[in-house]
């Protein structure tokens, strides 16, 4: 990586451009932009720019693709594949002070807002009036519309909702070389090719995304949501595929292993049960006057798999209790180990229980606790291997353990990545899952957005030699 | 630009595929190709690219051909039929994911997940007549769009014949996947201009055990659109649609707008909004259940604007539907996906074919104060060398679309000049 392509003219190009506040070289200052939520792998940027509108914007990435310069975008930096990695890009340009939301259109269930809006604070400006954004990731109360749309992103509602490309319906993206695009628009249906579709989970190869076209979503009259308890994974796993057998396929259907119940627990003490070897959490919602048939005929079916336990959360706030050991899991898990890696990978849903026992495996012979918090409706894991940065020896075993699960994965026809992203984690595996004539041909698809390869360069696809250090140790990134 | 005819053609796909699956085409196929070829594999497809890609023939996928001979000026050299390769490839219901070959329609494949009560849940017209390779390249959706969205939402995973003759894949076989650039959004839509699909993946979901349609008449199309966005607010509903007098006459004897909303679920959740329907919108309408329910509903789905003099799809922002129909004009007829901001549209009796240019003048004029946009489904041959078909995307969107095009079929023989901006 080179440092001398950003000379001082270019940066007093770019501080004229973006104003003082709008700029950051200094080299330790820096560092807090080295990685996101993938901490094996760390590489600093050597200038960080944080344009607030979309002039702005353009008219640095004109200026740096007046000399060939590549560069790296970045919402929150809570992705967790290494998608925003600064990996040959001198350059960091990142959406956060472009965070508002435009308009608020309830009649069309529109949301317009700037890219660098965090997840959550879509669904706080409309919540009031009935109405939701429905992606729903663990970090949402940090991530950006702009990371999610780089990544499709998901979370545990996905399982009804689907990921953030069913909620994107037009976009204006700055292109590599500066220009400005519209793309998609109001209506549902589009005209010409769904560049929209192409340009969310593109993870920023595409140029920079600074406004979208959101859809809201109608909150559900009721929800039931039940916690059930299983002496072991493989109980609970059985149980998810007799719940989806049933005909019933819940907003949500989440588990978590006993490693990881016991330092939610711990670190939250919400009333999870101790002696539990699974829990799942399983959410139904929609019209009222349904809803208790469901919520008793999963509890029948929960407790027919083997259910030790089957609890109902009794009004809203023990819901919510719920809810917030589900999605603080990852941080309670940062108390069992000074580091971790989160993996992605998806099964059919069938092959839940045999992809457990490959990841029991796993963490016996590589001699590392794994957790699994993970999105079971959908047969997404999230293998959460646990290491200690400060040996070399873990961090590399901790490497080629999340790499035999992934093969797993595939193995069982599923997939690398189901909302995290290949980034620089995965794109070592992605040959495992696609021909060489599929990358190509993807290959193909970016250049019609970025023939130069300047957008995030080394992203998604593998190129040979495209590697950086797995790192020293610095921080972890809380999610 | 290909060349719209080679001579020996059947002669040199007969080296490909045998002498008795190339044959001249039906009377609907005539319109979209010249020569027909059925091949039965997928490699006979690479080899009649690579063939047709030295050549410079233009060829398009070939299902019904219903939606390519609605809409082409002139056949393609060459249809590739996909109506033998039509089987389904895995199906397992505790996954509820089905991968099928392209040629099977909507109608098969859900008639073989009936057992496992489960469906494909996107309802184009006659599903019985419409491959899943239609449903994705035409992007075909019908009144269930409302509630499941359309293929576009559905589709996790897809394999096409790509420029070269190289079998390409995007996606994966699993509920959730993001790996890689999504290639399966590319293919939607496109209309046969990026490539052939020859597979298609799809996440299902259980059909619901009961079904009712709410069926209420209205003098004023505003009050229909009125009550339907007070429906739409209050109930989560399967389908939300209005239409026209003349094309509600099969439903209702009146001459009226009708408005068919559709509702689902267990049998508590049905009685309570059946309950809900008749206090918010009047008694004045009916509540049907069981076959009956489903033979109208059905009705509704089929209304078959393929076969129209002048047929166009028009979408726009919900809210605005009622007042973009109504600047129409009183002699355009409508079914309207009333919550979607979807209606295909069509003009009254014999006026058809008067003037088709103005007439799509003012649909489109009447579209785009509320930044929506208009397509063509069908244009009679003798009118439609005057029309296009499509809008036209902004400078910048069509830019990128015109590389899209470049990039993946570099001999332009992927159904050639007929997609937007004579793409």
């Amino acid at each position: 990586m080179s440092t001398s392509t950003i000379d001082r003219k270019l940066l007093d190009e770019l501080r004229e451009i973006l104003g003082a506040d709008g700029i950051v070289s200094r080299a330790t200052e820096l560092k807090v932009y080295e990685c996101d939520g993938w901490t094996v792998e760390k590489s600093a940027p050597d200038v960080l720019l944080l344009p607030r509108s979309t002039a702005q914007l353009s008219a640095i990435l004109a200026a740096l693709h007046r000399r060939g310069i590549a560069f790296v975008p970045r919402g929150a930096g809570t992705g967790l594949s290494g998608g925003c990695l600064s990996l040959n890009a001198p350059a960091m340009i990142c959406t956060s002070k472009m965070n508002r939301i435009l308009e608020i259109d309830f009649d069309n269930r529109r949301v317009e807002a700037e890219s660098g809006v965090v997840n959550l604070h879509v669904t706080n400006a409309v919540k009031s009036k009935g109405y939701f954004y429905a992606p729903d990731p663990s970090s949402q109360v940090a991530c950006t519309i702009g990371g999610n749309i780089a990544e499709n992103s998901g979370g545990p509602h996905t399982l009804k909702y689907g990921v953030t490309t069913n909620h994107v319906l037009a976009l204006e993206v700055v292109l590599p070389d500066g220009e400005v695009v519209e793309l998609g628009g109001p209506a549902e249906e589009r005209c010409g090719y769904d560049l929209v579709g192409a340009v969310v989970g593109a993870e920023g190869t595409a140029g920079i995304v600074t406004r979208a076209t959101l859809k809201l979503m109608r909150e559900p009259e009721n929800h039931r949501t039940l916690l059930a308890a299983f002496p072991d994974a493989d109980t609970a796993t059985r149980a998810v595929s007799m719940i989806i057998a049933s005909g019933i396929v819940p907003a949500a259907l989440e588990m978590m292993d006993q490693l990881i119940i016991r330092a939610v627990e711990e670190a939250f003490n919400v009333g999870l049960p101790l002696d539990a070897g699974a829990v799942l959490i399983i959410e139904l919602e929609g019209l009222e006057a349904g809803l208790t048939t469901y919520a008793d005929e999963v509890a029948k079916t929960a407790n027919l798999a083997g259910a030790s336990s089957v609890r109902l959360a009794r009004d809203e706030a023990e819901r919510a209790l719920l809810w917030k050991a589900r999605k603080r899991a990852f941080g309670a898990v940062g108390r069992l180990a000074p580091n971790y890696a989160t993996q992605d990978g998806v099964v059919p849903r069938t092959c839940l229980p045999r992809i457990l026992r490959v990841i029991a495996e796993v963490s016996r012979r590589y001699d590392l606790r794994i957790g699994n918090v993970f999105h079971a409706g959908d047969g997404n894991l999230h293998p959460i291997i646990l290491y200690d940065e400060r040996e070399p020896d873990q961090v590399r075993r901790a490497i080629d353990a999340g790499r035999e699960i992934l093969k797993a994965c595939i193995d069982m026809g599923g997939s690398l990545t189901g909302e995290h992203g290949i980034g620089v984690e995965k794109l070592g595996e992605m040959p495992l899952m696609f021909s060489p004539d599929d990358l190509r041909v993807m290959t193909e698809l970016r250049h019609v957005f970025d023939p130069m390869e300047r957008s995030n360069p080394g992203k998604v696809i593998p190129q040979p030699g495209a590697c950086v250090e797995v790192a020293a140790p610095r921080r972890q990134v809380p999610i | 630009m290909a060349a719209t005819t080679s001579s020996n053609l059947p002669n040199r796909l007969d080296s490909i595929v045998g002498t008795d699956r190339v044959r001249p085409p039906t009377d609907t196929e005539a319109r979209a190709a010249d020569t027909i070829v059925e091949p039965v594999s997928v490699e006979e497809i690479c080899e009649i690219v690579r063939m047709c890609e030295a050549d410079r023939i233009a060829l398009a996928p070939i299902g019904a051909a219903r939606s390519l001979a609605g809409i082409r000026r002139s056949p393609v050299a060459l249809g590739i039929s996909m109506a033998r390769l039509a089987r389904i490839v895995a199906y397992e219901p505790d996954d509820m994911t089905i991968v099928a070959e392209s040629g099977i329609t909507v109608g098969k494949l859900n008639a073989a997940m009936a057992g496992a009560r489960q469906r494909l849940p996107v309802d184009p017209c006659s599903p019985g007549m419409t491959t899943l390779g239609s449903l994705i390249g035409a992007a075909h959706a019908g009144p269930l769009r409302l509630s499941e969205g359309t293929s576009r939402d559905l589709l996790i995973g897809v394999r096409f014949v790509g420029h070269g003759g190289n079998l390409v894949h995007g996606g994966g076989r699993v509920v959730k996947t993001v790996a890689g650039y999504d290639l399966m959004k590319l293919m939607g839509g496109a209309f046969g201009t990026l490539g052939i699909v020859t597979e298609a993946t799809f996440r299902v979901c259980p059909t619901p055990s009961d079904y009712c349609l709410a069926v209420v008449p209205y003098a004023r199309a505003a009050d229909a659109f009125a009550a339907a966005c007070i429906l739409n607010d209050a109930l989560p509903l399967s389908n939300l649609d209005i239409l026209s007098p003349a094309l509600a006459t099969g439903f209702h004897s009146t001459s009226q707008f009708l408005l068919l909303a559709g509702f689902s679920g267990n049998p508590l959740e049905v009685g309570d909004q059946a309950e809900r329907i008749r206090d918010l919108v009047s008694a004045r309408g009916e509540i049907l259940s069981g076959d009956g329910a489903l033979r109208s509903y059905e009705l509704l789905r089929d209304i078959d604007f393929h076969s129209a003099p002048l047929a166009a799809q028009i979408a726009v922002p919900p809210a605005s539907l009622a007042r973009v129909l109504e600047a129409c004009g009183n002699d355009t007829e409508f079914r309207a996906h009333a919550g979607s901001g979807v209606a295909q549209i069509i003009m009254a009796g014999e006026r058809s074919v008067e003037a088709p240019a103005r007439t799509i003048a003012r649909w489109r004029e009447a579209a785009r104060p509320a930044r929506g946009n208009l397509r063509l489904i069908a244009a009679a041959p003798a009118i439609r060398n005057s029309l296009e078909f499509f809008d036209t995307p902004n400078a910048g969107a069509l830019a990128l679309m015109r590389r899209l095009k470049a990039a993946f079929d570099p001999a332009g023989i992927f159904n050639p000049g007929c997609f937007v901006g004579g793409i």
